[in-house]
């Protein structure tokens, strides 16, 4: 595992960043994998257009739990319109790592809760 | 428990007068533990058992319509003799007490004292009857927050707390008197993290030792009624996270069949703190130690950690499903028992 993955993904993995339900969330959207059964909920805190806190909670593999973890550090704080321009590359990229094709879906579940869940 | 409450209702319907027959101290080998019951009813019928058959239960079932023919309760004691074991075909040479009790059906009495532990265990709760051997007719409820159906003695009541905490039916010599705590709670349950193959026989066999099951996965196309039409509950959701909403207790079985460390590990950390009967883990030696040193690293107490069964179950040469599942049932029941699975015939 520590050849295929960076340090960085496994740090993420192990000491995932912003882990856990927020009091009161303004926006919510779990989604999952229906196969391999990876399922991550994303949580956000909104206030004058900007995430002023995000979390998430979920049991997934080492990429899906660090990509989210990752996305997390990166709309913290943000406004909503930097949101929608976050590119599946740009979350992929910040693993630092070689996914695979058939691991894409892991990286991406968190974006693609971000993406539903539509602030 | 579900037994016997299926049984009173069913005699409840049929016959006006029965005899409850409780099996309320053994003594050496027996083959059923304190609590056990039989019903003779005065049509005939008979429900439930204090041995697992054979001249015990006839000589019970005798005594029990001298008991509803003279209306006065009676006190049974069996010794089961070398001579007698052999005639049972059991292997055991044990004493039995059993307490033989007439009840007229009419009188809401008893049925109400069930129905109202029927209700307290459907409710989660775990309570005591607490029956004076020489004077039966004088039966209390004790619930698990030490409230009374009725004036207890303090050390009565401490008693009952203690065995209502250790879920253990027994009778106590308390000052001069004899008394039954009859224990009754929650059925035990079998919480089951993983939806695959393995653990649907894992829950059918579950069902047939009465167990309750709960089947957790995040995977709705796997978690579904089809697959487990008898499992009790399906969780579709984050695992780990259902796994903190559900209760454990000593009569609870955890196993994780997902054979995923994206699932076992958040898990494991939910229920080795949980205070679960079983803690049992699909997987080899090597994994479960792979497992283990994670969970060690994330900053597990090593106590918690022996508290794992990895690999899950017996060694009886399991290959199939159903033979895997039978082979987990087998250590989870053992453990819960503070047996070791061994073979019978090995046991001095």
């Amino acid at each position: 595992m520590a050849v295929l993955y960076s340090e960085k993904l496994l740090d993420h993995f192990r000491r995932p960043r912003n882990y856990g339900s927020l009091t009161d969330p303004d926006v919510s959207h779990e989604s999952f994998n229906p196969l391999c059964g990876d399922r991550i909920r994303l949580e956000l805190k909104l206030e004058n257009n900007a995430v002023t806190q995000a979390g998430f909670v979920g049991d997934g593999c080492a990429i899906s739990i660090a990509a989210a973890s990752l996305l997390t550090e990166m709309i913290s704080q943000k406004d909503l319109t930097f949101l929608k321009t976050i590119t599946d590359e740009q979350l992929i990229d910040a693993l630092e790592s070689d996914i695979k094709p058939a691991r894409l879906q892991c990286a991406l579940l968190a974006l693609e809760a971000l993406r539903a869940a539509g602030p | 428990m579900e037994e016997l409450f299926t049984d009173l209702e069913k005699l409840a319907r049929v016959e006006k007068r029965v005899a409850m027959a409780t099996l309320v101290g053994t003594r050496g080998t027996t083959p059923k533990r304190e609590g056990a019951k039989m019903w003779v009813g005065e049509e005939g019928r008979i429900l439930g058992s204090v041995t697992i058959g054979g001249c015990v239960d006839a000589r019970v079932i005798t005594e029990a319509e001298k008991a509803l023919a003279s209306s006065q309760p009676r006190l049974l004691q069996v010794d089961l003799g070398d001579e007698d074991a052999w005639e049972m075909g059991l292997s055991c040479a044990g004493s039995l007490d059993v307490l033989i009790e007439p009840f007229d059906l009419a009188d809401p009495k008893l049925v109400d004292t069930y129905r109202a532990v029927r209700a307290a265990v459907d409710d989660g709760k775990t309570v005591a009857i607490v029956t004076p051997l020489k004077d039966s007719a004088s039966r209390i409820l004790v619930m698990e927050d030490g409230a009374t159906s009725g004036v207890l003695d303090d050390d009565v009541r401490r008693v009952a707390l203690e065995l209502i905490r250790k879920r253990k039916s027994a009778t106590v010599s308390i000052g001069n008197e004899s008394v039954f705590f009859e224990v009754h709670g929650p059925s035990p349950t079998l919480i089951v993290f993983g939806a695959g193959h393995l653990s649907m026989p894992l829950v059918s066999l579950a069902r047939g030792l009465g167990l309750k099951t709960i089947v957790v996965d995040g995977r709705p196309r796997f978690a579904t009624r089809e697959r487990f039409p008898e499992a009790d509950k399906l969780l579709v959701g984050i695992p780990s996270e259902i796994a903190q909403t559900l209760s454990y207790n000593s009569s609870t079985f955890v196993v994780l069949t997902a054979h995923d460390y994206k699932y076992d590990l958040p898990v494991l950390k939910v229920v080795l703190r949980a205070g679960a009967a079983y803690v049992g883990l699909l997987g080899s030696k090597r994994r479960g130690k792979s497992i283990k040193d994670f969970l060690k690293e994330d900053g597990m107490d090593q106590s918690l950690l022996d508290r794992l069964h990895v690999p899950t179950g017996l060694d009886i040469g399991a290959e199939s499903a159903a033979e895997i599942a039978l082979s987990i049932l087998a250590e989870a029941v053992a453990i819960k028992a503070g047996r070791r699975g061994a073979s019978l015939r090995e046991k001095e």
